[in-house]
């Protein structure tokens, strides 16, 4: 597959992307209801993100007073293509592979530059106090956060000796980077619930705002937006698990099974960590993301270099 | 279309999602809103397709709520559950309002049934589609401003420059967020001025619950703390009086979690304190300290808004703050139980929580020793929020006064985990005369 | 560079979108949409340098590009009297001046592409730009790049230095006192009220759009 074929390639992305989110919704949601207390059969879970899709596609989109419509309408759309770039970098299995290029992880963290762009705008556009500040803090989570995640990306290229995604998973056939690079892994986790703003880091979605850069969302817009919201998770965890758990290598399944089971342990472990950890003080994040996590993702590299070496 | 109606299908057995307006009287069903199985209570009308009001709407939250019903967007409906027989104030605003039986979870899955699959109409708005001002023509481009600044563009005032504590003059928003926000206490309205994301000016606006000439006045079987209003001139059971103590702590523990992000465990708690017993003691404990041990939670709450002990006038604030003030160690009936006040240190949020949570679990420790001892009114009464005396307005209202100071140099998150961690009732701040013990 | 039909369409494509996201830079009156469409047309940039085969460098610029015009959005929105082109405003001035320096540079370029002798020299396809980059930054050029790398992070770190609140002799907000602006008096400042009790004097420029303010 490649790019002489974009149509398959597209429909395999959006494929990943769509089945991705609506898994992780019913999972979202299953671990919401347990910690809640309370019990869900498995058919009203299974079809619950439906359901809600469906009431969002008949409820009619809400405007405000002189918004800007072209980036209000542009930015969930953005997010989502950002993320369906994101996953297109990523070997799927061992034969299929949208865009390997020679620069993935470059390409990745561009995509993951201008999501960055992409929520701002839809706090900004939408004209309203509440998703302005939605769209401030996220600047500032992203500024943080960025840093750190290029630099565990780096790390685990540096094994490889290659930016490719594909080529830093073949680098992998021995042993897992998770067990390789032990502070990649974590600092990866954190630099993407940030990129993906969920549970802990959802500074700018957050109930203190009531909403967040969603405040003035309805309708299909809203649906438009919540599925990008998940579509970047996706993509995260995707990303995550060729470059940290080795991708779609593994025994006895096909690769494409492992890279989905893969993925999916790390998506289910950004929900989880959502349900359990409270939300951060954005300015003590911005400290801690400064002075801690750079440093450590420093010392990743540095120390992946020398054992590349 | 086939479409359409296949959607609102699929559409009506979807979680319904639910705008909670809470006028008076009704904090403790707006709250258990979120209990109800299929019903997803949104902290923004947008995202709703009922609103649901809850308890006398007085005249002043008219207004504002009718601004709230128009920004629900279609299909939607109003559903109201009165807590009393009411006037038609509201009826006649909203016409298509449902009037409700106070709890009903099916007769909202029926409205919200009917309402997809287009048997009910969505209700059209009831305010006028129209701009703040005239500012159409003005001005030299025609935009209302005058010139390349200033003036007022499109009909809105830019906002004022104002210094800010680095010495440079940038812009202030004035704000007013209220009575409706949902992070904030309902009926509580801020006029805020906010430079970037931190607040440089904060008044509280006028209570909408004070009885103004044609609203019947709330009694104090309204408030949330209802139990304790009658207790200052009526006998009650202790072990009553503590149980309804820790479950107004717990629901306070809840409404927090909700504000910093842990919504799920903030339904448990939820539920947990709906079903209350001295029995469940133990499950509150596990509570306590699970949440005391949370360093995500620490983190969120340490440091904000210490406040002294001689500002907070007693209550849990108080003894958060170290000062060892309780009005039940007057009280004849609790020293017989042994009774000693938990204090913490620090006065910042992190400690009230820990302080609520602790008092919870001694409140439930008093509720089992307490069998079925009988505190006489006399005393000074110890109430969840503070001390209540005849004939003095409830502590909300002394807390209602630091907010201001507080508030002012907040960033906004840590804003409304300050007005959160005070734990204000408005209505209990303008109702807040309970009827003089007998003497 | 293979040459081949997309290539020349997404060429031609991206080159005119971005000269047309650049002139639409100065048409907008808006801060924030001005750089997000020197974003675009940085991202324009971008993908011709990736149709040029330097593909490193064009995602690199569009990762970079996507940081910096954030903040630059943000700090004009900071420091800009009519950061949302509420009012409409002229982002050009000295317009004679302008349309001069624009006809001579351009005649200048002009001359320049059509009469010079440029090198034809393709490149190798087989190399790999990347690797020879790498080799370049860290062989031949290390000592500029990393000169300006750490001329940059000392920047930064004074920045933060003169910026933070602590300084060597105590707290920034200790005793500071805006500087006395020896302007006309405050404004009839009805509108402002609240505002100036913070500080002493309140903002000396006489601001036109004071007096339409209202206390909502």
């Amino acid at each position: 597959m490649s790019w002489s074929s974009p149509l398959p390639a597209m429909a395999l992305v959006g494929a990943v992307l769509v089945a991705g989110s609506y898994v992780v919704a019913v999972l979202d949601a299953a671990m919401a209801g347990a910690v809640a207390g309370r019990r869900t059969r498995l058919g009203d879970a299974a079809l619950r993100p439906a359901r809600h899709a469906a009431l969002l596609l008949v409820t009619r989109r809400s405007g405000t007073e002189r918004p800007d419509a072209r980036a209000w309408a542009l930015a969930p759309a953005l997010l989502a293509a950002m993320a369906a770039v994101g996953v297109a970098t990523v070997p799927l299995s061992r034969d299929v592979a949208v865009a390997d290029v020679a620069d993935g992880i470059v390409l990745f963290g561009a995509a993951m530059a201008v999501v960055m762009v992409g929520v701002f705008l839809h706090g900004w556009s939408a004209n309203s106090p509440m998703p302005l500040l939605g769209g401030y803090r996220f600047i500032a989570l992203a500024l943080s956060y960025e840093m750190p995640l290029a630099l565990v990306l780096i790390a685990a290229a540096l094994p490889a000796e290659s930016l490719s995604v594909g080529a830093i998973v073949d680098s992998q056939h021995d042993l897992w980077n998770v067990v390789r690079q032990p502070l990649g892994l974590p600092l990866y986790l954190v630099a993407g619930t940030g990129l993906a703003f969920w549970g802990p880091l959802d500074t700018c979605d957050a109930a203190d705002l009531a909403g967040g850069t969603a405040v003035e969302v309805s309708g299909p817009a809203r649906l438009v937006w919540e599925l990008s919201r998940r579509f970047v998770l996706v993509a995260v965890a995707v990303m995550g698990a060729a470059v940290f758990l080795g991708g779609w290598q593994g025994p006895l399944l096909p690769g494409a099974v492992w890279m989905a089971l893969k993925a999916l342990a790390l998506a289910a472990l950004i929900t989880w960590l959502g349900h359990r950890v409270a939300r951060v003080r954005l300015e003590r994040f911005v400290v801690v993301a400064w002075t801690v996590l750079i440093p450590l993702a420093l010392v990743d590299v540095f120390v992946s270099g020398a054992i590349a070496l | 279309m086939g479409l359409t109606r296949w959607l609102g299908r699929l559409a009506s057995g979807a979680d319904i999602p639910v705008f909670a307006v809470t006028g008076a009287g009704g904090r403790l069903i707006g709250e258990e809103v979120a209990l109800l199985p299929g019903v997803r209570v949104v902290d923004s009308p947008r995202e709703a397709n009922i609103l649901l009001v809850v308890g006398r709407v007085t005249a002043p939250l008219l207004g504002p709520l009718l601004r709230v019903h128009d920004q629900l967007p279609a299909p939607r409906a109003t559903v109201w559950w009165p807590l009393e027989p009411d006037g038609d104030g509201l009826r006649s605003a909203i016409p298509g309002l449902v009037a409700g039986r106070p709890g009903d979870g099916d007769g909202l899955r029926r409205v919200f049934a009917e309402l997809l699959s287009g048997a009910r109409g969505s209700e059209p708005p009831v305010l006028p589609d129209e701009e703040p001002a005239e500012w159409r023509g003005v001005g030299p481009y025609g935009q209302g401003g005058t010139g390349m600044t200033g003036g007022v563009p499109y009909g809105r005032p830019l906002p004022a420059r104002a210094p800010d504590p680095d010495g440079l003059e940038l812009d202030q928003l004035p704000l007013r967020v209220g009575p409706f926000f949902p992070p904030l206490p309902p009926g509580l309205v801020l006029d805020i001025g906010l430079q970037g994301d931190v607040v440089r000016q904060a008044t509280v606006g006028d209570n909408p619950f004070l009885s103004g000439p044609g609203d019947p006045s709330a009694g104090p079987e309204d408030l949330d703390t209802a139990a304790f209003f009658h207790a200052v001139a009526s006998p009650r059971n202790v072990a009553e009086l503590e149980t309804a103590r820790a479950r107004h702590h717990l629901r306070w523990v809840a409404r927090s979690l909700r504000l910093h992000g842990l919504d799920a465990r903030g339904l448990h708690v939820l539920a947990l304190s709906r079903s209350l017993t001295p029995a469940r003691r133990p499950a509150v404990m596990a509570l306590a300290g699970e949440l005391g041990r949370s360093r995500s939670l620490a983190a969120a709450l340490r440091g904000i808004a210490p406040v002294t002990g001689h500002d907070a006038c007693g209550g849990p604030t108080a003894r958060a703050a170290g000062v060892a003030v309780d009005a039940r160690l007057e009280d004849p009936a609790y020293r017989g139980l042994g009774f000693s006040p938990v204090v913490h240190a620090g006065g910042d949020a992190l400690a009230r929580l820990l302080q609520r949570l602790a008092e919870a679990v001694q409140a439930l420790d008093l509720a089992e020793r307490a069998g079925d001892l009988v505190r006489r009114p006399g005393p000074p009464l110890e109430g969840p929020r503070g001390p209540l005396v005849a004939g003095a307005p409830g502590p909300s209202a002394a807390l209602l006064g630091l907010l201001p100071r507080l508030l002012v140099g907040q960033e906004w998150g840590d804003a409304m985990t300050t007005v959160a961690s005070l734990d204000i009732d408005m209505e209990e701040a303008a109702a807040g005369r309970p009827a003089a013990a007998p003497a | 560079m293979t040459r081949s039909l997309p290539v020349d369409v997404a060429f031609w494509l991206f080159g005119a979108g971005s000269v047309l996201s650049a002139w639409l830079v100065f048409r907008t009156d808006s801060m924030v949409r001005a750089a997000y469409w020197l974003l675009a047309s940085f991202a324009g940039v971008g993908v011709v340098m990736v149709l040029l085969h330097a593909r490193f460098l064009g995602l690199v610029l569009v990762l970079m590009m996507a940081g910096e015009m954030t903040i630059m959005a943000v700090f004009m929105v900071m420091f800009m009297m009519n950061p949302a082109g509420l009012n409409p405003m002229t982002m050009v001035h000295q317009h004679r001046t302008a349309k001069v320096a624009g006809v001579v540079a351009f005649a200048g370029l002009a001359l320049v592409g059509v009469v010079g002798d440029f090198p034809d020299r393709p490149a190798d396809p087989s190399r790999d730009p990347t690797a020879a980059l790498g080799r370049e930054l860290l062989g031949d050029s290390m000592l500029i790049f990393e000169g300006a790398g750490v001329t940059l992070l000392a920047t930064m770190i004074g920045a933060l230095a003169i910026a933070g609140k602590r300084g060597r002799y105590g707290d920034a907000e200790h005793g500071s006192a805006p500087p006395p602006l020896g302007m006309a008096a405050p404004t009839g400042g009805g509108g402002v009220g609240g505002a100036d009790a913070a500080a002493g004097p309140a903002g000396g420029d006489e601001h036109p759009g004071m007096a339409g303010m209202e206390h909502p």
